[in-house]
């Protein structure tokens, strides 16, 4: 509830405060500003309420933005960076799953591999990215910015995955049994908790590489470091809408409002004229204290 | 009637160590039965391979007469196979519903959740057992009886065939083992072929028709309950008899060591009070849930009562204590605390024995300060405590639960303290290690030592204490010598709220 | 025979790594397996060894620190940048201790009293700190490192360099702190099972507090180290010791919460990366290959310890 506030606190702020913020153009700019960490987070969450953390989230953009950029036809790139994601997601499950790697190391050696793999095929930004990718992000349909329906169609597939399906119903209960220390419960259930979660890495890949579509659309080329802090922006957009680390507990509105709220604040601070650098430190010490927030019952990573 | 169930020469390894070979296990539908054994006869082991949970190395499992096989929780369920373990099983982020339905929930046709249809039937399956609470409430907000009644409702609902209860009066007052005994009996009259594991001869008695006793893994035997009795069930599982489980009291007890002046648990409720001199064991007895555990746990932090002082060796220390240092700080002033849940707050499973006693020696002790001198004090305590181990540096998770609980015991007395508060000291552990530890207790208080102990068991307060405090409503109901007390007293204390000892 | 097996199964796999790239190498360039040439090897990684040493202090506890990269470059930051003009040698080693205490006792209140995720306080530290710098620098490198820093980093006790032997000194007091004190048994049982931990009575979030405040501590010694051990001040420089820390930690055996490895385990982790700079460079390994080998070796690490482990 009180991101919302805040929010809304920042809008009316904002709004008044400045000239420029209210205008359509900054609003629509805003909203794609918004797009990748949202799509992101979404990918995030699936992960987190299985009380995992995805960290190789921010170098499977950058990767897709390579991959988009090749210099080959999109009908091959676009299907093969979907494919190419889903393996990495599904490998980062099933080190945590069947080879008992905890979530943290797991997807931080996967940070590595894929940020290598990206360097190698793209060392610095540049490329082409497929002109149906661009025309995705920055066209308009009927008068409308398509961002507008990116943001439809990501929510409503999160809305219907996370809290209308027996997936999402076995992840809370899966990161319930987990918070609450019992490991085994929701298998003695009958849920088939190793696939659930790869299927949850499988997904956060997945909504990463979306994430780098909509990137690779708007800066129209690959980039090896677009993606940086990615993980860790999520991360704190999804504490932020009030999902506990710890599993179990969290809502997609929440995450939602957790993302709108950071784009919201870099939105502010670039009208503001903040240097970049202070922006990260902004945003790292908001991090802290979101998580300072969440009482766990544990300590430790 | 027809077997429902055989298992037949069922073994099964864990390593090198057999933990049952041969065991054959037949249930009748319609029958209450009773499985019995000391800790590690191998009860639980074979009730996790009838419910799936583990796969025997050997033998075979006949459904009605069909070859079974299970290779998961979910299997059993299938075949008709329930288990309420002694854990809680259910997902407390979750509502009720959800924890019904959870694996097999009915869908809409989009292939979402059908959530109308899972509150129906959730409605439905409570009212069977003539409970009614919210479907869609979480389950983290429901009591302890609650919750196992709604793992019970879970299995009728899956149409379970079997249902076996693994310790369920654990954590259930009188009133709520009456609710569930009468479902239990409900179910078995349905046809149900019912499991029932318990420590608890009187619940044996009471509710189950027929008793199979193993022990060390094998079978003892399977008979007819009517044709036991206490003395030879008991004999059946260890060859011993009850009356020597006790040490004799003490004949005389000394100065005050602990006192409780005026400690009010919450607010609202009376103050209480109660000393414990040396050479005294002195119980907290009562119904689940009156205060007691509250009581024991405000000595050291645990619990945060509204205000009171305690009185420790003449020193005074106000209520309430800081959650974080009053385990220390009344540690260092010589009081020592045992938890209840070895498992998860008293012991280091992964740690070596050692380790685990010495840990006692160093509260209070700077952190840069030498940690030696402690392999006496940790030899002296396995030789006093016949701890069965393979060495001081074996691991502790290791031990059966008797020997893991003489560790627990072992760390307090290697601290030197002068009072202990014990919660459920017997908890899960077998008769024969029962009575060493009811001895080392006394050996405690003969040597000046004081003893506050809580229990479930009103046989075991009565038998180990000297005097014992009724708790009720977070009040002390009555105080009575043990050597008066009788089960049906404080029952009625308890019941009461002391009302009937005035009268 | 199974006995020996399993003893065999629980010998940490940096030993294994660190035999094998060992032999690799010896097999490869015979010429330079000679105590010069390997004590020049491995005075590159001292940085990172006295890093491993606070990563292996807190992962016993169940928690873990990737906030060095942020106290090292803030430290390069203020020696190289003649933020003090002309203060002494001993001010900048009291500015480092004091800059990685802070830090380490800042992180330890917020993961045991404040019971935040580690991995998310000590990763904001990083990111905050090193956006400090950034801003302070614009992102450039600030200056020049003072020369007695360099001289001390070269001097050697005939084919041991300062670094290094200071790094193994650091190294045996550590172990011999863990072996003999309370404070190393207190560690053993807070990684096991912190609850049972404080019914042992072991004060826990302090000893949480104090494991951290070490590591700081020791971070900004091999901060000190770090510097020294480069000409220019840099916005770059030792970014990734964190991350390796973690990864020579876990390859020398030691986990989250369980410690077989010891003290000598992540000290070889340590070698085995040195072994692998080398042989990378020799392979010609690019940039985003050593990555993908970094990426892949803390994950069959890990992998190696999860299975173990189970």
């Amino acid at each position: 509830m009180l991101p919302l506030l805040v929010v809304i606190g920042i809008v009316t702020w904002l709004s008044i405060g400045t000239d420029e913020f209210a205008r359509p153009g900054n609003l629509s700019n805003l909203l794609a500003q918004a797009m990748p960490l949202l799509i992101a987070s979404i990918g995030q969450m699936f992960v987190i309420v299985v009380a995992g953390l995805d960290l190789s989230v921010g170098s499977v953009i950058s990767f897709s933005t390579a991959i988009l950029a090749l210099d080959a036809p999109g009908y091959l790139t676009f299907p093969a960076l979907f494919m190419l994601a889903a393996l990495i997601g599904a490998t980062n499950g099933i080190a945590v799953t069947r080879l008992n790697v905890h979530p943290i190391i797991a997807t931080l050696a996967m940070q590595y591999v894929v940020l290598g793999v990206t360097r190698l095929i793209r060392p610095v930004s540049g490329g082409t990215v497929p002109e149906f990718v661009i025309a995705s992000v920055q066209g308009s349909f009927l008068g409308v910015p398509m961002p507008v329906f990116w943001a439809i169609t990501v929510l409503a597939i999160g809305w219907k995955v996370l809290h209308a399906s027996r997936f999402g119903l076995h992840l809370f209960a899966i990161g319930g049994g987990m918070a609450s220390g019992q490991t085994s419960a929701a298998r003695n259930f009958g849920v088939p908790e190793t696939r659930i979660i790869i299927s949850a890495y499988v997904a956060s890949s997945l909504f990463a590489a979306l994430a780098g579509v909509f990137l690779a659309g708007r800066i129209v080329s690959g980039d090896p470091n677009v993606g940086m802090l990615f993980e860790l922006n999520s991360i704190t957009a999804v504490a932020l809408g009030g999902t506990q680390l710890s599993g179990g507990v969290g809502s997609l509105q929440g995450t939602a409002i957790g993302a709108f709220l950071l784009a919201l604040l870099s939105n502010g601070m670039n009208l503001a004229n903040v240097s970049p650098f202070i922006q990260t430190v902004v945003k790292g010490g908001l991090l802290l204290a979101v998580v300072s927030f969440q009482r766990r019952r544990k300590m430790g990573l | 009637m027809s077997t429902i169930i055989e298992m037949r020469g069922i073994s099964k390894s864990f390593g090198p160590v057999a933990a049952l070979s041969n065991v054959d296990f037949r249930l009748e539908p319609g029958s209450i039965h009773a499985l019995m054994g000391e800790n590690g006869a191998g009860k639980s082991t074979l009730m996790k391979i009838l419910a799936g949970v583990l796969r025997p190395t050997s033998g075979e499992i006949l459904l009605a007469g069909k070859p079974l096989s299970l290779s998961s929780p979910r299997d059993g369920l299938d075949a008709g196979i329930s288990v309420v373990f002694q854990e809680q099983s259910l997902l407390a982020n979750l509502t009720v519903a959800e924890n019904m339905f959870l694996g097999r929930e009915p869908r809409t046709r989009w292939g979402g959740i059908d959530y109308p249809t899972m509150r129906a039937k959730t409605r439905e399956a409570l009212a069977q057992l003539d409970l009614d609470f919210d479907p869609d409430r979480q389950v983290a907000e429901l009591g302890i009886a609650e919750r196992q009644f709604l793992e019970i409702a879970h299995g009728i609902h899956a149409n379970a065939r079997v249902m076996i209860l693994d310790e369920p009066t654990a954590a259930l007052n009188a009133a709520d083992v009456d609710v569930l005994n009468r479902n239990i009996r409900r179910l078995a009259s349905e046809g149900c072929a019912i499991v029932y594991v318990s420590h608890r001869l009187e619940e044996i008695f009471e509710l189950c028709d027929t008793v199979t006793v193993l022990k060390d893994g094998a079978l003892v035997g399977t008979r007819p309950v009517s044709e036991m009795n206490t003395a030879s069930l008991i004999a059946m599982m260890v060859g011993r008899e009850l009356s020597d489980m006790f040490p004799p009291r003490a004949d005389e007890t000394g100065a005050p060591m602990l006192g409780i002046e005026d400690m009010v648990l919450q607010p609202g409720a009376a103050a209480l009070n109660l000393t414990v001199n040396a050479g005294e064991i002195v119980a907290l007895a009562g119904l689940e849930g009156q205060g007691q555990s509250a009581i024991a746990r405000a000595l050291v932090g645990l619990h945060v009562p509204v205000s009171g002082h305690i009185h420790l060796k003449g020193q005074t220390v106000p209520l309430p204590l800081p959650r974080e240092s009053g385990l220390l700080k009344m540690h260092a002033a010589g009081l020592g605390f045992v938890p209840e849940d070895r498992k998860e707050e008293g012991l280091l499973l992964n740690l070596s024995v050692a380790q685990n006693i010495a840990l006692g020696r160093f509260a209070g002790v700077p952190a840069v300060a030498p940690a030696s001198g402690t392999r006496a004090v940790v030899q002296r305590m396995m030789d006093a405590m016949n701890i069965k181990a393979a060495g001081p540096r074996a691991r502790v998770g290791s031990l059966s639960g008797g020997n893991q609980q003489k560790v627990l015991f072992g760390r307090a007395l290697a601290a030197e303290m002068d009072v202990l508060v014990i919660e459920e000291p017997t908890r899960g552990v077998d008769v024969g290690a029962k009575a060493e530890i009811y001895g080392l207790l006394r050996d405690f208080t003969a040597a000046g030592g004081a003893v506050l102990v809580l229990s479930r068991e009103a046989l075991e307060l009565i038998g180990l204490a000297d005097r014992i405090y009724v708790i009720h409503d977070n009040a002390i109901a009555g105080e009575i010598a043990a050597t008066e007390a009788t089960e049906h007293k404080l029952l009625d204390m308890a019941l009461s709220g002391g009302k009937a000892e005035n009268a | 025979m199974t006995t020996v097996l399993r003893a065999a199964g629980r010998i940490p796999p940096a030993y294994l790594v660190f035999a094998a790239l060992l032999a690799f190498l010896m097999w490869e360039r015979p010429q330079m397996m000679n105590p010069n040439v390997l004590g020049i090897f491995l005075r590159q990684v001292a940085p990172l060894g006295i890093v491993v040493l606070a990563q292996l202090l807190v992962v016993r506890v169940g928690s873990i620190d990737l906030s060095g990269g942020g106290v090292i470059l803030l430290v390069n930051y203020i020696i190289s940048a003649n933020v003090l003009p002309n203060a002494p040698g001993i001010a900048f080693v009291a500015i480092a201790l004091g800059i990685g205490t802070v830090v380490g006792a800042f992180n330890g209140y917020m993961v045991a009293r404040r019971r935040v995720s580690a991995v998310i306080v000590t990763l904001a530290v990083s990111i905050i700190l090193v956006g400090f710098v950034q801003y302070l620098s614009s992102g450039s490198p600030p200056g020049d490192v003072p020369d007695y820093m360099n001289d001390l980093f070269d001097i050697r006790f005939g084919p041991v360099p300062a670094p290094v032997l200071f790094w193994v000194i650091l190294t045996t007091c550590l172990a011999a702190f863990l072996n003999l004190t309370v404070f190393g048994r207190r560690i053993e049982a807070i990684g096991d099972n912190s609850v049972a931990a404080h019914f042992a009575g072991v004060p826990v979030e302090r000893t949480v507090i104090l494991t951290h405040t070490l590591a700081g501590l020791l971070i900004g010694v091999a901060a000190l180290v770090q510097t020294a051990s480069i000409a220019v001040g840099s916005v770059r420089e030792g970014l990734d010791l964190p991350i390796l820390s973690v990864a020579a930690t876990i390859l020398g055996g030691v986990v989250f919460g369980r410690g077989q490895g010891g003290v000598w385990g992540p000290f070889f982790g340590v070698l085995s990366f040195a072994l692998l700079f080398v042989s990378m460079t020799i392979l010609g390994v690019s940039e985003p290959g050593r990555l993908i080998a970094q990426g892949l070796i803390i994950f069959a690490a890990a992998v190696i310890y999860g299975l173990r482990t189970r």
